[in-house]
C-alpha cells in the first residue's frame, strides 16, 4: 500500500524526475525567482546582519573581557557571564545552520530536528549554565586602571547593554563619539550595544509571533478548504470574528492588565493574527482539493494529516510565504510601538522603549537616540517588506508572463 | 440585498459580544481586577472612611458582584431591551429601555459624554488624512502606470514601500524633536490641538491693533500639520500600487485600444477612459482602510497628545476604568465592523458582477 502510493499520489513538488535530474518543487522555484531581485537580496542581506547581531550579541557588545590575564593567570569573564538563553541561542543557531546543510532530509524532519535541539538544550541550559547573579561592570575597568591586568581581549563595543557606566557619571546623555559611537542614554548606557542586544527582542518577537500565526491559520485554513461545505462555512464566521478583533487594542489591553511579559504579547499576537494565513490557505486548497493527485491520495487512503501536510501544503503554501514575511514586519512594529508607549519590557533593551527615551520630560532632545533606534526599526521593517514585495512578485503569474 | 445586510447585521452581535467579553474577563481576571486604581487612596484613609467610600463605590459600580454578573449587568445596560436599572441598583421590570453606556469610574462623568468629545476629534484626523492619502496616490498611480517600468515607477513603488515600513512612532518623535523644538527649530507645536488663548481668537485670521492675528482656524491648522503628517505616509503605498495595477490593467483592455484606434490622443485615453474605469478598486477599499487608520490615530494622538478616542481608551485602560474600556473596545469594534460591511457592500454596487443574494 506504502509502495503505491508513492508512485500513484506522488505529488507535483516531490523528488526528482525519472532521469535523475533534480526537479525543483514549487515552493523552491518561487524562493529561486525572489532571490534573484535585488530589492529581496537587500532584504535578506540585512535580515542576516540583524540575524549575527542576536545571534551573537554577547560577543558583539560586553563590558567583560572575552580573555584576560591576571596575576599570570587567564580567564574568560565574557563566558563565565554568559545567561542560559544566550547559551541557548548559540546552540540553536550553529543547530540550524548544520541542519541546513545536511543532505537527503525532508524539510518537516529538519524542522523537527531543530526543535528537538532546542527543547532539549533548554532544561539543560539552565540546569548546567549558571552565571554569577551580580554583576559589576566596573570591576575590570578599575582593574585596568590599577595597572593589574597584563593582557586582555575585548568586545568590539565594551560596553554591555546595562552597563551604566557608574563609575564614570560624565559619560550620561553624550552624543555620539570615538568611545560611545552612538552615544550614550541617560542612565550611561551605551546606545549601539543595547540596539545590538534589542535585536534579538526585535527577531524574538517576529518570528515566534507569525509562527504562532502560520501553524493556527495553516491548520484551520486548511481543513476549511479541503472539506469545504459545512466546516467552510462556520470557519468563515470564526475568521470574520477574529477579523474584527481590534488586534491592537486587544494587545494593548492585554499587556497593560497583565504583568510584563515578552511571551504574552508573542502569543497575543499571533492568535489574533491568523486570519490572512487562514484565508490564503483555505483559496489555495479549495483549489488544489479537486486536483488529481489530491484524488489519488484520498483513493489510497493516505491518512488526513498526510493528504493535508504532505501533499497539498507544498503546493499551497506560497501566499502564506508572502503574508509571512510582511506578518514578521508587523510583529516587529507591534512591539516596538508596545514598548514606546511604556508597556514593553523593562529591563531589557527595545528599540522602541530606547526611542520613547529620545526625548526627555525637561523638553530637551537627544537626536542620537531617536534616530538610530528608530533606523534599525525602520530597516528591519523595510528589509521583511521588500523580501515581501519579491515573493509576490515571484508568485504572481501577470509579472512572470511579463518578464519573460 | 436586504436579507444580505440584515444578516450581516445581526452576525454583527456575536462579534461584538465575543469582543467585549474577552477585553472585560482580561480585565477582570488580570491582577488587581476591574477598578483596581479607585482602592488606592483608600490606603491613606482612616478605617471607617476607607470602609465608608469603598461600600460607596461597591454600591455605586457593584464592584463586589461576581464578574460574570459584572458583565452581564453591563450587557443589560446597553441593551435597548432589557431589565429597567433602578436608582436603588436593583432591577426593575423587563422591557424596553433606553440603551445607557454607564459612568466612567476614573472621571466621574457619563460615557456618553466623554466619547462625543473625544469621537470627532479623531473622525476629524482621519477626515483630513484620507483624502490627502487618495490625491497623492492616485496622481502617482496614474503617473507609474503611464511610466510604467521607467525611473518614476521604480522611484514610487520603492519609495512608497519604504514610506510604509517608516514606524509611525520614529516619525512622530523625529517630526517633535526637529521641528517642534526650541533646540532645533520651534516652527511647530509638540502636541494638542489649539492653543490656550484659542477660545478668545476670532475665527479666520485678520489684521488687529497687536498687528497680525492667527485666528482659530489657522491656529488649528498649525497645530495638525505633524499630526496629519505623520497619519499619511503610510497609506500611499497600498493605494498607489492599487490605481497602478488598475490602470495598467485597463490600458491594455481592449476598449482602450479601440479608443486610440479612433484617434482619441493618449491623453484623453488615459484620463477619461482608462481612469474613470481604475476608480472602482479605489472606491471599494476607501472603507476597508478606516480601521486601520483608526489604529493609527491612536499612535499618533498619544504622541502629539491629542484628546481623540485613542487618547481616551489607553488611559481607560491604564485607569482600568471599566465602562470605559468597554464603551472603547464597542464604539471601535462597531466602527471596524461598519467599515467592513460598507467596504462589502460598496464592492456589489460598484461591480455589477458581484452579487450577495
Amino acid at each position: 500500500m506504502t509502495s503505491a502510493s508513492s508512485t500513484i499520489a506522488d505529488p507535483p513538488h516531490a523528488g526528482r524526475t525519472s532521469d535523475g535530474r533534480k526537479h525543483r518543487s514549487y515552493v523552491g522555484q518561487v524562493i529561486a525567482r525572489t532571490v534573484v531581485r535585488p530589492g529581496a537580496r537587500l532584504g535578506l542581506l540585512w535580515i542576516g546582519v540583524i540575524v549575527f547581531c542576536a545571534v551573537f550579541a554577547p560577543f558583539l557588545a560586553s563590558s567583560l573581557p572575552l580573555a584576560v590575564k591576571i596575576d599570570g593567570q587567564w580567564s574568560s569573564p565574557l563566558l563565565r557571564h554568559l545567561t542560559p538563553a544566550d547559551v541557548i541561542v548559540l546552540v540553536a543557531a550553529p543547530g540550524a545552520i548544520i541542519l541546513t546543510l545536511v543532505p537527503r532530509l525532508a524539510l518537516g524532519n529538519r524542522l523537527l530536528l531543530w526543535l528537538a535541539v532546542i527543547v532539549v538544550s533548554i532544561p539543560l541550559c539552565f540546569w548546567l549554565v549558571r552565571p554569577p547573579r551580580l554583576v559589576v561592570y566596573d570591576d575590570y575597568r578599575q582593574l585596568a586602571a590599577a595597572g593589574r591586568i597584563e593582557s586582555a581581549y575585548y568586545a568590539p563595543i565594551r560596553f554591555s547593554p546595562t552597563d551604566r557606566l557608574r563609575d564614570q557619571p560624565g559619560m550620561k546623555n553624550q552624543p555620539p563619539s570615538a568611545v560611545h559611537l552612538l552615544g550614550t542614554e541617560a542612565d550611561g548606557a551605551d546606545v549601539l550595544s543595547r540596539m545590538i542586544h534589542a535585536a534579538r527582542i526585535a527577531l524574538a518577537v517576529g518570528f515566534i509571533a507569525t509562527g504562532i500565526a502560520i501553524v493556527i491559520g495553516v491548520t484551520i485554513g486548511g481543513l476549511m478548504g479541503y472539506f469545504s461545505g459545512i466546516v467552510d462555512l462556520v470557519g468563515m464566521r470564526i475568521v470574520e470574528i477574529f477579523a474584527a478583533i481590534p488586534t491592537f487594542f486587544l494587545l494593548l489591553s492585554f499587556v497593560a492588565f497583565f504583568p510584563r511579559n515578552l511571551y504574552i504579547m508573542m502569543v497575543i499576537i499571533g492568535v489574533t493574527g491568523w486570519v490572512g494565513y487562514a484565508r490564503f490557505t483555505r483559496a489555495e486548497f479549495l483549489k488544489l482539493r479537486q486536483q488529481d493527485f489530491v484524488q489519488a491520495a484520498v483513493a489510497c487512503g493516505l491518512p488526513l494529516r498526510s493528504i493535508l501536510f504532505r501533499q497539498m501544503l507544498p503546493n499551497g503554501v506560497a501566499p502564506v510565504l508572502v503574508e509571512a514575511s510582511f506578518g514578521v514586519a508587523a510583529a516587529i512594529l507591534y512591539e516596538a510601538t508596545l514598548s514606546f508607549l511604556g508597556l514593553g519590557l523593562v529591563d531589557e533593551p527595545s528599540w522602541g522603549q530606547m526611542l520613547s527615551a529620545a526625548t526627555t520630560a525637561s523638553g530637551g532632545f537627544n537626536w542620537w537616540i531617536a534616530l538610530y533606534p528608530g533606523l534599525a526599526i525602520f530597516l528591519t521593517v523595510f528589509a521583511y517588506n521588500l523580501v515581501g514585495e519579491a515573493l509576490r512578485d515571484a508568485i504572481d503569474p501577470h509579472t512572470n508572463r511579463n518578464n519573460g | 440585498m436586504f436579507s444580505y445586510i440584515l444578516r450581516r447585521l445581526l452576525l454583527m452581535l456575536p462579534t461584538l459580544l465575543g469582543v467585549t467579553a474577552v477585553v472585560f474577563f482580561v480585565m477582570a481576571l488580570s491582577p488587581g481586577g476591574v477598578g483596581g486604581s479607585l482602592l488606592n487612596e483608600l490606603g491613606t484613609m482612616e478605617a471607617n472612611q476607607a470602609k465608608a467610600l469603598r461600600d460607596y463605590y461597591n454600591k455605586r459600580y457593584h464592584l463586589d458582584d461576581p464578574i460574570v454578573f459584572q458583565y452581564a449587568r453591563w450587557l443589560n445596560q446597553i441593551s435597548p431591551l432589557g431589565f429597567e436599572p433602578l436608582d436603588d441598583g436593583t432591577l426593575g421590570a423587563f422591557g424596553f429601555k433606553p440603551p445607557h453606556l454607564g459612568y466612567s469610574f476614573s472621571k466621574g462623568r457619563p460615557v456618553t459624554a466623554l466619547y462625543s468629545e473625544a469621537l470627532p476629534i479623531t473622525l476629524m484626523l482621519n477626515l483630513l488624512a484620507v483624502p490627502i492619502i487618495y490625491t497623492v496616490a492616485i496622481c502617482s498611480g496614474i503617473l507609474a502606470a503611464r511610466y510604467h517600468g521607467k525611473l518614476f515607477d521604480v522611484v514610487t513603488g520603492i519609495g512608497f514601500l519604504a514610506l510604509w515600513s517608516v514606524p509611525t512612532i520614529w516619525a512622530g518623535v523625529l517630526l517633535i524633536g526637529f521641528l517642534a523644538n526650541k533646540q532645533y527649530f520651534h516652527g511647530f507645536p509638540a502636541g494638542g490641538l489649539s492653543s490656550t488663548m484659542a477660545d478668545q481668537m476670532s475665527f479666520l485670521p485678520q489684521w488687529a491693533d497687536q498687528g497680525f492675528q492667527r485666528g482659530w482656524l489657522l491656529d488649528r491648522a498649525w497645530h495638525l500639520c505633524l499630526p496629519i503628517a505623520c497619519m499619511i505616509y503610510a497609506g500611499f503605498a497600498f493605494l498607489s500600487k492599487l490605481t497602478r495595477g488598475a490602470v495598467l490593467e485597463n490600458l491594455s483592455a481592449d476598449f482602450a485600444r479601440t479608443a486610440r484606434a479612433k484617434g482619441v490622443s493618449d491623453r484623453d485615453v488615459l484620463l477619461r477612459h482608462v481612469f474613470r474605469n481604475s476608480l472602482l478598486p479605489l472606491i471599494t477599499v476607501a472603507a476597508g482602510i478606516l480601521p486601520g487608520l483608526l489604529v493609527g490615530s491612536v499612535i499618533v494622538e498619544s504622541i502629539f497628545s491629542i484628546p481623540g478616542m485613542g487618547k481616551l481608551t489607553i488611559d481607560a485602560i491604564y485607569a482600568r476604568d471599566r465602562e470605559l474600556v468597554l464603551a472603547g473596545t464597542l464604539i471601535g469594534g462597531l466602527l471596524s465592523l461598519f467599515c467592513i460591511l460598507l467596504a462589502d457592500l460598496a464592492y456589489a454596487v460598484a461591480d455589477p458582477r458581484v452579487s450577495y443574494d
